[in-house]
């Protein structure tokens, strides 16, 4: 009997006939840079289908999952730790000997995504297994099994490790999808009421967010904000202005308007969120320039973590504030019939979101790959929105900003003064020290 | 001229509740177990949706039978031999016992007078030919019926103008074959039209979203039923609830922003209608996670645009979250009904719950809903106070009378769980139950709309079938009348023919047949 000789094309046959998976071959082996794009692909999508994950929770995914990345890949490479740079991170395990840089960082990324996002539905655990275990083979495929086994149980426990740092921040625990059972609201026309019919929106969404452990950013209150214009029902007030500027811009909006507010909703459930959106712009740029591990891994993490702080600081002024949004002022005193394009988010105006975190993601953007660095952003393309074109990342935060005050949801207020929020809170993440 | 027959099935005396403090809550007893209702829907991912049933009288007694998807197990048919309470018996060999259901609804295919049964599974689909004392046969290649491989989730059907043969909707959620990517995967939704006893080729309902439940229905009393989808969020990508165009002889469309159909984008799973406000236009319920819409017409009338307003606030029935037990996590709701289990005369709503599987931010103990309408226009919930608040992880239900008192009784099929089975023995008003009938094609008379008239006041309903979760029920349209003693009716026929007042006798069913 003649020996068998396996090659490629009679595994693909004979696996083709008995409707067996292929295995993994060492020459399609995925390099680390890709392991990361593929989990990154993932995890926005868990983002938009975990219902937990509001823009604030999201952000706080991204940044530990960047942190944890790149601890990995610092490890590999001899590069520096976060630890001892950013707030509360003591310095991860060592390695036990040499990893594969590739297992390493599937490791880690599938194990954090598998604890972050615990609570995803059963579509989402079987997308999470599915990818473990497919790409797993992938990246063991030609690997001393050693190697294949130390890398991976190193990655576990630096997983392990970043997310014991991260129970301790304050937001691990999301109960009631972020809406607490009672709130009291603040007496006074000046201050948030609910603006839906949603009945578990009629508390404010996360209204201790503002406690949550910062990453990068360090002091006492930093990135405070100048005041919004005093609060006036006086038609010759700046508050009754910026009111007519939402109430005038909301009724005439041009097509270019509309598609600008509705490309930068990013509402939680129907999309990958705000910060989200920027780590989508970011692999996207990644994808087209083969951004080699190294730098993606430290893009990711710089990225995840002023985002994640750009919401806290926000969140902190937030509720401070305490600021009616423009729907409710505009039906009490201008038009009871005002329907802003874009659905209000259940929770207080000033600052707005988008911005301080789009402020925040910029800047750290434009340090990382300069200023006039233009992109196309496909973040809504399957969702039927066109591709977009920017010049800088800044024109891309100035017009997400913008997009606010055409979606009817914020005064320009909140909007100016959160990008200069985010500006401030991108420059605490520009000064770690990693590459 | 329009004969008035009243059928045989007799009525128990009832005594009249007091409605002066509230709605009435029935009590409801719950006989799974003695009644022999022993039947599991049982499945993993693919089953995670589902779990429909459909009631319907096959045995020509007047009692209706129970049609139970089985998911992994075998789908089955429980004869009903209820007296004063329930009693079910498993049918055997009734050509229903089919794997790989996912739910089911009756209606008479081809005008023989015997009910039959569309079958949705996660597979190739079947219509089921009633051929008399409960048992059924395959008709779907005589038929012409040409299923497709599909992940099969959501039925409605109508008959079209002039139609001899009914037009079928049927509803489809994710490429099961993707399992690393299934969001933005959603199949295809099909409508089958056909003519002399045989479907033509089923015609794509571009674009489809993931859809849990569909339902033809004369939104607007135009007299032509548009098609009311509602999708899953969780996987389409670009999708919104929908609204077609379903016009003779024309290519299906979707209502457009330009008509005046506004985006909504929820976790659809169910709809359930009912002209609860008495303004002769249907109301929908659609259920959702942590959210049930309760829509209204914005504008009613002979103009009125597809705008809605969410009234479930005001009204009482945002269901959001367990009203009984500790677990206050947000919920999960399925199947829903409108009836009136009361007989008060107020419609009620009933909403099936249950995580979708163990997903931790949602009540894993998360009861059923029985809303009690109130004259107000609002409901008050007596889920538990009327014994039903089971903690089961629901899915499909039905609000029926199994056993011809005039009281609603109750089903509730879990996802792998015991199916649930209480009878209404609560203190009820009068009621009175009309069953339109024609002759030839559209035998039920689906899409009809019937009025019931005490006093001033007029109660409707349209014959439908479809929507809920994977399940409806094919029996005569039930009305309370609380404490009226006298009561008139007409039908205003799928083509628009209205019909004459008549009086009705109450406490039981009144046939009303067509010209």
């Amino acid at each position: 009997m003649e020996p068998l000789h396996l090659n490629r094309r009679s595994l693909l046959l004979a696996s083709a006939a008995l409707l067996l998976p292929l295995p993994a071959l060492a020459e399609d082996r995925p390099a680390a840079e890709e392991v990361v794009l593929k989990w990154y692909r993932l995890i926005l999508e868990l983002i938009r289908h975990t219902a937990t994950y509001s823009p604030p929770v999201a952000s706080r995914a991204f940044a530990y999952l960047g942190v944890a990345l790149w601890e990995g890949v610092a490890q590999s490479r001899g590069l520096t730790s976060l630890a001892g740079q950013v707030n509360s991170l003591t310095s991860p395990p060592a390695p036990p000997g040499p990893l594969d840089e590739a297992a390493l960082v599937h490791a880690v990324l599938s194990s954090a995504t598998a604890a972050l996002f615990f609570n995803t539905g059963p579509t989402g655990q079987r997308a999470m297994a599915a990818m473990t275990r497919k790409l797993g083979e992938k990246v063991a495929a030609g690997l001393d099994p050693t190697l294949v086994k130390t890398s991976e149980d190193h990655g576990a426990a630096l997983t392990a490790h970043i997310l014991a740092w991260a129970e301790t921040d304050g937001g691990a625990h999301i109960e009631s999808l972020g809406f607490p059972a009672e709130w009291k609201l603040t007496d006074g026309p000046a201050h948030w009421v609910p603006t839906n019919a949603i009945r578990l929106q009629q508390t404010p969404l996360l209204p201790n967010w503002g406690t949550v452990r910062t990453f990068a950013v360090t002091g006492d209150l930093p990135c405070g904000l100048e005041p919004p214009p005093e609060y006036s029902e006086d038609p010759a007030s700046a508050f009754f202005a910026e009111a007519i500027e939402v109430y005038d811009t909301g009724v005439s909006l041009t097509d270019e308007q509309k598609l600008i507010a509705r490309f930068w909703s990013d509402d939680p459930m129907l999309s990958p969120t705000p910060p989200g959106h920027w780590a989508s712009i970011l692999i996207e740029i990644a994808t087209r320039d083969a951004l080699p591990v190294d730098r993606l891994a430290d893009a990711l993490a710089r990225l995840g973590m002023a985002v994640a702080d750009a919401f806290i600081v926000c969140w902190r002024v937030k509720f401070e504030v305490d600021l009616v949004r423009p729907v409710t002022y505009i039906r009490r005193l201008i038009d009871p019939k005002f329907e802003p394009l874009l659905n209000t988010p259940p929770f207080p105006e000033y600052p707005s979101g988008h911005s301080s975190q789009s402020g925040a993601a910029y800047a750290v953007l434009e340090a990382i790959f300069g200023q006039d660095f233009a992109f196309d952003d496909a973040t809504h393309e399957a969702d039927g929105l066109p591709v977009r074109t920017f010049p800088s990342f800044k024109a891309a935060a100035e017009e997400a900003a913008i997009s606010r005050l055409y979606g009817g949801i914020h005064f320009r207020a909140a909007i100016e003064n959160g990008l200069t929020q985010g500006e401030c809170v991108a420059e605490f993440a520009n000064r770690l020290k990693t590459l | 001229m329009k004969k008035f027959v009243l059928l045989a099935l007799a009525s128990t005396a009832l005594s009249l509740p007091a409605f002066a403090d509230g709605p009435v809550v029935p009590q409801f007893v719950e006989e799974t177990a003695s009644a022999g209702f022993d039947h599991t829907f049982a499945g993993e991912w693919e089953f995670v949706v589902g779990g429909g049933t459909a009631i319907f009288d096959c045995s020509g007694d007047g009692l209706p039978e129970i049609f139970v998807a089985g998911g992994t197990n075998a789908s089955a048919l429980f004869l009903n031999e209820s007296s004063e309470t329930l009693a079910l018996r498993k049918a055997d060999a009734s050509g229903l016992e089919i794997d790989m259901v996912s739910g089911a609804y009756p209606l008479d295919i081809d005008a023989d007078g015997i009910t039959d049964l569309a079958v949705l599974r996660v597979g190739q689909s079947r219509l089921m030919k009633g051929q008399g004392d409960c048992k059924f046969t395959d008709a779907s290649a005589d038929w012409g019926f040409q299923a497709h491989d599909l992940w099969n989730t959501a039925f409605a059907a109508t008959w079209e103008h002039g139609a001899d043969w009914p037009t079928l909707a049927f509803g489809s959620y994710i490429d099961r074959t993707q399992e690393d990517f299934p969001w933005g995967n959603c199949t295809e939704n099909l409508l089958y039209r056909g003519t002399g006893g045989k479907f033509a080729a089923p015609a794509e309902l571009k674009p489809s979203f993931c859809t849990l439940s569909m339902l033809f229905t004369d939104w607007n009393r135009s007299g032509t039923p548009a098609l009311r989808v509602s999708n899953d969020r969780e996987y389409y990508k670009g999708g919104q609830e929908q609204l077609w165009h379903v016009e003779p002889g024309a290519e299906p469309v979707l209502y457009t922003e330009a008509e005046g159909w506004k985006k909504l984008k929820i976790w659809g799973m169910g709809i359930a209608s009912r002209d609860v406000d008495g303004d002769s236009y249907p109301e929908y319920f659609l259920t959702s996670m942590a959210d049930n819409k309760l829509q209204f017409l914005a504008t009613p009338g002979p103009d009125a645009k597809p705008q809605y307003s969410d009234q479930a606030f005001k009204r009482g029935v945002t269901a959001h979250q367990p009203y009984t037990g500790d677990d206050k996590r947000p919920s999960t709701a399925w199947h829903a009904q409108f009836g009136d289990v009361n007989n008060d005369g107020w419609a009620d709503l009933f909403v099936v719950k249950g995580n979708v599987w163990e997903m931790p931010d949602f009540a894993q103990e998360d009861p059923n809903n029985l809303l009690l309408g109130q004259e107000d226009g609002t409901f008050v919930e007596s889920g538990d106070k009327a014994g039903v608040a089971s903690m089961l992880e629901g899915r499909g239900g039905a609000l029926v009378d199994l056993n011809g008192d005039g009281l609603q009784d109750m089903v509730v099929v879990n996802r792998n769980g015991p199916s649930q089975l209480w009878r209404n023995a609560g203190v009820a008003g009068n009621w009175v139950a009309i069953k339109p009938q024609m002759q030839g094609a559209n035998r039920d008379a689906v899409n009809a709309w019937v009025e019931v008239r005490t006093g001033d006041r007029v109660q409707r309903q349209e014959v439908l079938i479809g929507g809920g979760q994977a399940g409806g029920i094919l029996v005569p349209l039930h009305f309370g009348l609380g404490d009226a003693t006298t009561a008139e009716a007409r039908v205003i026929w799928p083509d628009g023919t209205e019909g004459d007042w008549v009086p009705v006798t109450l406490g039981q069913v009144n046939l009303v047949e067509a010209p």
